[in-house]
């Protein structure tokens, strides 16, 4: 089985995302090394992950944080 | 005495760290806090980071980690040990966030969330060219992370859950159809889908910042 443009679109996320088997990951990063197009198109969701993981990065406030440390002093306030 | 948060089981006043025991806890109930304090409240910034993506907001999302860990601590009997524990927490979280805002009732009023599966039909970008598209890449790659986030909390809570779950915490997709009670085909559906929003969303803010996302600026 060989896949073609539209199949590799079709299956980017399931590829960034290490959702399919061995074999089919080796026919889309074949066909990904031979076609622009399809590149282009998992570059691009692959730097929108990185942008969102890069925005996601709030830490708890103290509030909730609080409740680590009286955690983490072995229960002493 | 135990510093835990928890007022007992019934987690009286609600919030977690009001340190306030009535009773002394026996043998089986400090053992019972103990597995709870080492396994569940590690985990609380990746709840918070979850919490955040329901909620839009940090106060509302201190609430529902606060309302997620006193439900799960009185469920905790429940938890299987060896199981994931993050994937059961998220899913308490799934079903108080719903609870709390009646959410289940506006849903099945609004319908039709995942009856569009066009996912399968590939993506729409394959008809602009390359060269559309290498500069709308470029443009997307400069837009701030405030601006990210921005467009993250305007596409549909369902589908930028999925999209929180598969790209910040790496679940797989069989943890989120279990998190958000769906089938895995549902999953896939909403992970597309909330990607292609996302990308419209990026594609229009970095066009209103005055990028060049049509590739005409290359010819």
């Amino acid at each position: 089985m060989s896949f073609d443009c539209q199949e590799t679109k079709r299956h980017v996320h399931e590829y960034l995302h290490n959702e399919l088997s061995e074999t089919e990951i080796d026919e889309i990063t074949a066909h990904l090394a031979n076609c622009d197009s399809c590149e282009t198109d998992y570059d691009m969701e692959n730097l929108i992950n990185g942008a969102i993981r890069e925005s996601c990065t709030e830490v708890p406030p103290q509030e909730l944080a609080e409740i680590r440390r009286i955690q983490a002093n072995g229960g002493s306030h | 005495m135990s510093g835990f948060a928890f007022n007992g089981p019934t987690f009286g006043g609600r919030r977690l760290n009001s340190k306030t025991m009535t009773s002394k806890p026996n043998e089986q109930e400090r053992s019972k806090i103990q597995a709870f304090e080492q396994q569940a409240l590690p985990l609380m910034p990746q709840l918070y980071g979850a919490a955040l993506r329901w909620t839009r907001n940090p106060s509302d999302a201190e609430d529902l980690v606060q309302e997620t860990f006193a439900k799960a601590f009185v469920a905790w009997g429940q938890f299987q040990q060896g199981t994931n524990l993050k994937a059961w927490l998220y899913r308490i979280m799934t079903n108080t966030h719903i609870n709390l805002y009646n959410k289940r009732a506006k849903d099945q009023a609004k319908g039709g969330l995942d009856d569009l599966e066009d996912w399968q039909l590939g993506s729409a970008e394959s008809v602009t060219s390359l060269a559309s598209r290498s500069a709308e890449l470029e443009a997307i790659d400069n837009l701030p992370s405030e601006t990210i986030k921005k467009a993250l909390h305007e596409i549909p809570d369902e589908f930028r859950m999925v999209v929180y779950y598969a790209v910040v915490d790496g679940l797989p997709y069989a943890e989120i159809a279990e998190v958000m009670q769906t089938p895995v085909g549902t999953v896939m559906s909403r992970l597309h889908r909330g990607k292609k929003l996302l990308k419209k969303l990026l594609a229009e803010y970095a066009a209103s910042e005055g990028y060049d996302v049509t590739g005409e600026g290359e010819k």
